[in-house]
């Protein structure tokens, strides 16, 4: 120690620094010496085995893929950003700095809220890296339509709550096991919410199954945002709240600031309360989830595309995004198709329409011939294209509703339309016996009865032969003038 | 006057840690002797403003600790070591006295200068880049004054500040205490007499939370004339005379 003051020791020249605010020089200190940067190869790996592959297992939709990251957002960086966070707003306490750190001119609020910053400013920074990887892969595989933001800035919201909860905890109970407790507190939290998803309140959850999006949203019909709003109002107003508390305590600094430090809280637990009670009036609707107080009509306006079509005589038609599954469906339902070209009453087209709820996305929707000309509207969404047993899956929901628009099946028919249309389905590649087993309504004749007899008959001529019966008799067989026997 | 005070106590529960205790003090070296319990760290920690007296009367840098602004005021032109010194293990000493620099409400644009002043003064120019951790119980002493001191403080407020200094370095730390004296006032709270007789201008002696002695350090010394008092050091006789004819 040396009681005269020296001149600065000489340094090697650097280049000349941007001259940064005290705020400014109090995060830069805080960015270099913060816990986060330590976990973050942990937590994005943990992302790229779990989020990363698990989203990029879908097909590369943005509807499907996107809405996994709030999820794993919350799972991923916000658990673990709470645990650091919680470490750091704690290391006042287990430091015992708390007398040195008494008597700054700076109000300790301020000063947390900068170590904050920096702890969530590097986990941010991180879930944004990933986002910004997982949007980058799926635009490089073509997806269609623009990616939606939405579900990541829920992600980004829930990375600060659980940030900003953590830290507040730290700082409140200052101990070692504060950022584990922290951890798991958050981790319980978030699926106490999803647990309890059966009401629309447990929508509200970023971790809830049933998010704002339907695998289809952004290609039929624009992304409704309303859940997602909430979501992020939710998730704001804690991280406010927790953040406002920190500056609550009489040691946070004056009055005024104290009170300012109160009202922030206040607002944010009101912020998050209404969005609690926002989610109560939260009602499902076919392409999202609505809430009155956050719904924008314009949202729910159809997106206006051109779709790819193919080039038999009965074409089929589907949306620009699912392109790549055109070959796939032409070639299943195209033996059908061709039985019944140029039918009266045969659909012209066959389109894709979107579904109409998510129960009819899992199980495949019903399709429908109607309109003048006729079109086969039929509902199709990558769970039915993806799966191994598409062209079955395709042809029991598609075949009967295509055959029985030509013949005049159903309820009322009689038995030379049965078998007429079961003789149609078995020509087409049609396996009766499965489809009811695939979910299909339609009844076939039963083995060894007149009508099977003559389905086996009809189905055993040749295509040309029964199309050009068809054409000469289809208007006697639909009025149900033609007789089992009558039948070639 | 840079401290004034008057009649201050502090409690904590039923025990009086500080029991009346007035005293006056400009730019100087002040030291404040006393045996263990006395009251100093908890007089210290007042004038610091960690904590707020239980009754009487504060006046720091002339101004009233009791209210936000003026406290704040006077945190910026105070520098405290307090016993048990705190750090940040993965912090530099550099970053460590800047951050502390910063939060002085230092003007940013004079932090880097008086960092490296406040590192070489205190002997830890080429540790300044050393982790915290890494460092002695006698180097994070050093430290911990480098932070006190950065801010060119009015007040000085050091508690035990020679605690795990070897002699060398407890010489050059007396010379830099009266250098910072010729400005500042500069209140040393120790238990090792050498270190007042060899850089205070004023001493306090206390015991059980009350100011027994006041005056220079001779005239300490000349409190153990005609005593038998124990001590290997005249200060030291003076020290435990005093504390003697209290007690008896």
């Amino acid at each position: 120690m040396t009681a005269a003051v020296p001149a600065a020791p000489a340094r090697r020249p650097r280049a000349r620094r941007v001259p940064l605010a005290l705020p400014g020089r109090l995060l830069r200190l805080e960015l270099r010496r913060t816990i986060m940067p330590w976990i973050l190869p942990l937590i994005v790996a943990l992302f790229w085995l779990d989020g990363y592959h698990y989203a990029m297992s879908f097909p590369p939709f943005w509807g499907l893929r996107s809405p996994v990251l709030p999820d794993r957002a919350m799972v991923d960086f916000a658990l673990f950003g709470a645990g650091a966070s919680a470490w750091m707003g704690s290391r006042d306490g287990r430091s015992r700095t708390t007398d040195l750190l008494a008597i700054t001119a700076v109000p300790r609020w301020g000063r947390q809220l900068v170590t904050w910053t920096a702890t969530t400013g590097w986990a941010m920074a991180a879930y944004l890296g990933c986002v910004a990887v997982l949007y980058w892969s799926t635009a490089r595989q073509g997806a269609w339509g623009g990616p939606p933001l939405w579900p990541v800035a829920v992600g980004a919201a829930g990375v600060a709550a659980g940030c900003a909860l953590g830290f507040a905890a730290g700082a409140f109970f200052p101990s070692r096991f504060t950022a584990p407790l922290a951890t798991l507190a958050v981790f319980i939290l978030a699926t106490a919410v999803k647990g309890g998803s059966g009401s629309t309140y447990g929508l509200i959850s970023p971790v809830a199954p049933q998010g704002s999006f339907r695998p289809d949203s952004g290609l039929f019909f624009h992304y409704l945002p309303d859940l997602s709003i909430d979501q992020v109002l939710l998730l704001a107003g804690l991280a406010v709240a927790a953040l406002g508390a920190l500056g609550v305590p009489a040691a946070s600094g004056g009055r005024w600031l104290r009170r300012s430090a109160a009202a922030v809280a206040a607002a944010g637990l009101v912020a998050a309360g209404t969005a609690i009670g926002l989610a109560g009036t939260a009602r499902l609707e076919p392409y999202g989830v609505v809430i009155p107080a956050l719904h924008d009509a314009a949202s729910a306006r159809p997106i206006p595309y051109t779709p790819v079509c193919g080039h038999a005589a009965i074409p089929v038609c589907l949306h620009p995004a699912y392109r790549a599954y055109l070959p796939a469906v032409t070639a299943a339902l195209g033996p059908l198709l061709s039985e019944v070209t140029g039918l009266p009453g045969a659909p012209v087209r066959v389109v894709q329409v979107a579904y109409l709820n998510p129960t009819e996305f899992a199980t495949g929707g019903a399709p429908t011939v109607a309109g003048r000309p006729a079109l086969l509207r039929l509902p199709l969404g990558f769970a039915v294209l993806a799966q191994q047993t598409q062209t079955e899956f395709l042809l029991s929901r598609a075949a009967p509703v295509i055959v029985s628009s030509v013949i005049g099946g159903g309820p009322g028919a009689g038995p030379a339309q049965q078998a007429a249309e079961a003789g149609l389905l078995r020509a087409a590649g049609v396996q009766l016996a499965q489809l009811a087993s695939m979910g299909s309504v339609y009844q076939p004749p039963a083995p060894g009865s007149p009508v099977y007899a003559a389905a086996t008959r009809f189905a055993a001529l040749p295509a040309a032969a029964r199309h050009a019966w068809l054409l000469a008799h289809l208007a006697a067989l639909r009025a149900g003038h033609i007789t089992l026997e009558q039948l070639p | 006057m840079n401290v004034e005070i008057v009649d201050l106590t502090r409690r904590f529960g039923r025990t009086e840690a500080v029991a009346g205790v007035s005293l006056q003090a400009g730019p100087g070296v002040f030291g404040l002797l006393g045996p263990n319990g006395a009251g100093k760290t908890s007089l210290l920690r007042m004038l610091a403003t960690v904590i707020q007296p239980s009754s009487g009367t504060l006046r720091l840098l002339g101004r009233d600790p009791g209210s936000y602004g003026p406290r704040r005021e006077i945190r910026r032109r105070l520098g405290y070591l307090p016993q048990n010194l705190g750090y940040y293990p993965g912090f530099t000493v550099a970053e460590f006295v800047e951050y502390f620099a910063l939060l002085k409400d230092m003007p940013p644009s004079r932090v880097p200068a008086a960092v490296a002043t406040a590192v070489e003064r205190t002997g830890l120019g080429d540790k300044a880049r050393a982790k915290l951790r890494t460092l002695s119980g006698g180097m994070l002493r050093r430290a911990g004054i480098a932070q006190a001191i950065v801010n060119e403080p009015d007040l000085l407020l050091l508690d035990e500040p020679t605690a795990g200094l070897d002699p060398e370095q407890r010489v050059a730390f007396r010379a830099l205490l009266r250098d910072l004296g010729e400005r500042a006032t500069v209140i040393v709270s120790t238990h090792l007499v050498e270190d007042v007789g060899a850089a205070c201008t004023q001493v306090a002696l206390m015991d059980a939370g009350k100011v027994v002695f006041y005056g220079t350090p001779a005239e300490l010394t000349a409190r153990a004339d005609g005593t038998d008092a124990a001590g290997d050091a005249p200060l030291e006789r003076g020290y435990s005379a005093v504390l003697a004819a209290v007690r008896s």
